[in-house]
């Protein structure tokens, strides 16, 4: 017991903690800077957009934990997002049945990358860059390129209402993301996912099922971000083809914040977590602080830049050559 | 005496946060002079090595090249003043060619300033040669054996008019006849007046090509001698402070005597590595794969360990057809390996010695796929223990521990399978003398519970000194097989080389 309070106590002290002190600052410089920045309406939209950002980033936490990265999951939002609106909407669906085809869509996607990635033998890269344009080219030409509407109160309530206080996909982001930390800390699959991002060869003399884990974390990552398309037809009523563009990019940049390597074997989903609250705290301060959008993603790359080479300089652990 | 020292470095001192690697510490080595430079690892080789090669700065202490007093700053000067060194990771671009390793920041270059291809090619053939090569300088690295690849670093340093050149660990990947062809070239630099500083475990080297020898213990500097006044056995007494006793066990005298093999192979092929190998092990004996670097031992054990495709052939274990499609199937039946590279194929680097010690036991240490924090640790306890490795630290990261004490962890990964055949792929290399004798006496007490013991060792020594069995492979076949009572020096040699049956 002693043991593990003292490690739980270090793997805070060396890596989160810088993370949730730049948060706390930023918090406390945007409550100083801006009146409506501690507001409960300002908190409210906060929580709504951070929820549906994380799930994708928890996703992408699994797959760059192994060393890949997923290119797609911005694409994989746009198609989860039209499949839910031509079922509900054009085939009058039921609309649990509609997110359900909507999520093993997504799931299929990924295992799609899995084995592109895997028995192709092709970079991560490169698999998931085509997927990016394939998912999207899915999503533009099944609908046109229009957008789908008229949802019922009843869908809507998943990316509009809330549970106990808070928005629905806060709870359900958070739920995801307890999950996943225990997926990764205490289950047999969460350290293979370590095992191979550390070493892949060394993980495949150990016996490890590489090939299979690897297009688990893909999948893991492509479902994250269905789901999240789902959630956010239903917080904007509409499902529109040309949703989650970019998307990508906030994902890998909020792991790359918490510290997790692009290089595999180093990170947590906690870390991804802060990665998270932190570019999305940036992106509604300059909203607040009216400044224009155009500017904001100077922002969130300069704080990727910085952060990362911080965690280059502090958390990481030094190896003896 | 003291005019022709070349290298005088004097009471060097370094700390690191709270340890004191080097404290006042002399390397004195004079013109076309080969020092050997001993000690365990821990001992400050490496950091004495480091300031010299100007890596690491040292917090006191004079260094004087050629009788004047000269500081190092960086590897670029170190390299000015002719002082080359080759480390025993090596530094070449994978991808690059031969040539372009050699000559790589300083390329023969055309008259119109553009690189010279032909005139570098024609240079990097004869700096090759020099070094007993036989490859094409347009060869990609990435295609050469690690032994080559070490040949071509010697290479690039003689080409860069050295004066000093200091080896760490050449032979730790050479077989005994690249060994030759490395101590030929050792002796050309003498006689050319550039002196090597030789550092090195094994002791027949040191005898037979050293001049002095400097021996550091614990950050110290225990001694110089004349390798010509001083034994094996003092050296090493001087470096670990005891004396070294049956390095390598007693014998197993149960071969011969009528068991069943637990594994039998048949014409077991993998083009173009090896074909038709065919060979039986019994539990309890160590069977040594001998052979030279590329005589397809390695690709033998991958292949039984199914890393590997098998083309042709069968294996039976324990009477029933064996066919391993992947390493998980190989380790379900028993059978373990220990890989050659053990940083590249063995370690996670970054995870902590207990997740590294538990990679191939999870299913022993979870329950419906959670793991279990208390099995996990007790099992990693128990092994770590058995090693000898200290369990507190069991949570530091595997990365941060000597070269013996990570291949420690990895014979600990495979004694908490309990395999019924472990294979062991070069045990010893680059692992220090104390932990190297640890390692024969686990490998005796592994097999001495009934486990079929394969080793595979390009060390002449080691695979007499430990072998109850040798089977000698050359090109890919098996050409001989010898007691381990019988065997001699030249006898396993001339097999392994083809030359003087």
């Amino acid at each position: 017991m002693n043991i593990k309070s003292v490690t739980a106590k270090k793997i805070f002290q060396t890596r989160e903690l810088p993370l949730i002190i730049v948060v706390a600052g930023v918090i406390a410089a945007l409550t100083f800077l801006s009146p409506y920045f501690f507001t409960s309406g300002n908190f409210e939209i906060l929580a709504r957009q951070t929820g549906l950002a994380l799930l994708i980033s928890v996703g992408m936490t699994f797959v760059i934990l192994t060393a890949g990265i997923d290119l797609s999951v911005g694409s994989v939002v746009a198609l989860s997002s039209v499949i839910v609106g031509e079922f509900i909407i054009n085939f009058h669906w039921n609309p649990a049945l509609s997110v359900f085809v909507s999520l093993i869509g997504a799931l299929l996607v990924g295992y799609i990358n899995g084995l592109f990635t895997t028995y192709l033998k092709l970079p991560a890269f490169v698999s998931t860059l085509g997927m990016l344009a394939i998912a999207r080219g899915l999503a533009l030409g099944v609908t046109g390129g229009s957008t789908i509407e008229g949802f019922s109160e009843g869908f809507l309530y998943w990316g509009q209402g809330k549970f106990l206080g808070l928005p629905v996909p806060a709870c359900i982001a958070l739920v995801v993301a307890v999950l996943s930390i225990f997926v990764l800390r205490k289950t047999v699959f969460g350290r293979q996912v370590f095992f191979i991002g550390s070493n892949e060869s060394a993980a495949l003399l150990s016996g490890i099922p590489v090939r299979k884990v690897k297009i688990a974390t893909f999948m893991i990552a492509s479902f994250l971000a269905g789901l999240s398309g789902v959630l956010e037809t239903s917080r904007l009523g509409v499902s529109q083809p040309s949703a989650g563009n970019g998307y990508e990019l906030v994902a890998i940049g909020a792991c790359v914040i918490g510290g997790v390597s692009l290089f595999g074997g180093v990170g947590s989903v906690l870390g991804t977590i802060l990665g998270t609250v932190l570019l999305l705290l940036i992106q509604d301060g300059l909203i607040l602080l009216n400044i224009s959008p155009y500017w904001q993603q100077v922002f969130s790359g300069a704080i990727i830049v910085i952060s990362v080479s911080i965690n280059l300089r502090t958390g990481k652990i030094k190896i003896k050559s | 005496m003291f005019n022709d020292s070349l290298l005088a470095m004097s009471e060097i001192s370094k700390a690191y946060t709270g340890i004191q690697a080097l404290a006042g510490v002399n390397l004195d080595v004079r013109e076309g002079e080969v020092m050997a430079l001993v000690g365990e690892n821990g001992a400050g080789k490496s950091t004495l090595l480091k300031i010299l090669a100007g890596a690491e700065k040292a917090d006191s202490g004079k260094i004087s090249f050629a009788g004047k007093e000269i500081s190092i700053n960086s590897p670029k000067e170190a390299s000015n003043f002719g002082i080359k060194v080759i480390y025993q990771e090596l530094n070449l671009a994978v991808h690059l060619s031969v040539a372009e390793n050699i000559f790589v920041g300083r390329e023969p270059k055309t008259k119109i300033g553009l690189v010279d291809f032909k005139k570098m090619q024609e240079l990097a053939n004869i700096a090759i040669k020099e070094v007993g090569l036989n490859i094409n300088s347009n060869e990609q690295v990435n295609n050469l054996s690690i032994a080559q690849r070490q040949l071509i670093e010697i290479a690039k340093a003689l080409s860069e008019d050295a004066r000093i050149v200091v080896m760490d660990e050449p032979t730790s990947s050479l077989t005994d006849q690249e060994t030759r062809i490395l101590f030929d070239i050792i002796l050309n630099l003498k006689k050319k007046g550039i002196s090597v500083i030789y550092v090195s475990h094994r002791m027949k080297e040191i005898f037979e090509i050293a001049d002095r020898v400097t021996i550091l213990k614990d950050g110290k500097l225990v001694t110089v001698e004349n390798v010509k006044s001083v034994t094996p056995d003092a050296v090493v007494r001087f470096m670990i402070g005891r004396a070294l006793t049956d390095l390598y066990g007693q014998k197993s005298l149960k071969t011969g005597l009528n068991l069943k093999p637990i594994m039998e192979v048949e014409g077991l092929s993998s083009e173009p590595y090896f074909e038709n190998v065919s060979f039986k092990v019994f539990p309890g004996e160590i069977l040594v794969l001998s052979g030279l670097i590329g005589s397809g031992r390695s690709e033998t054990a991958m292949t039984l360990f199914g890393a590997l495709k098998r083309s042709k052939g069968t294996v039976t274990i324990e009477g029933q057809p064996f066919h391993a499609k992947s390493p998980m199937s190989a380790i379900k039946l028993g059978i373990g390996l220990l890989p050659e590279d053990r940083k590249k194929q063995g370690l996670f680097m970054q995870l902590v010695v207990r997740e590294n010690m538990s990679s191939a036991s999870l299913r022993d240490i979870s329950r419906n796929f959670i793991l279990s924090r208390t099995k996990d640790i007790s099992l990693v306890t128990f092994f770590s223990e058995k090693m000898g490795l200290r369990s507190n630290a069991i949570d530091v990261a595997a990365g941060t521990l000597s070269g013996g004490n990570q291949q420690k962890i990895l014979l600990g990964r495979w004694l908490a399978k309990k395999p019924k055949i472990l294979i062991l792929d070069e045990p010893t290399r680059g692992v220090d003398v104390l932990a190297k004798s640890e390692i024969y006496k686990m490998i005796r007490e592994i097999s001495d519970e009934n486990v079929a013991v394969v080793v595979i060792s390009s060390d002449l020594m080691e695979v007499l000194g430990i072998a109850d069995r040798i089977l000698i492979m050359r090109e890919g076949k098996i050409v001989g097989e010898v007691q381990g009572n019988e065997a001699t020096e030249s006898k396993v040699m001339a097999m392994a080389t083809g030359i003087g049956v």
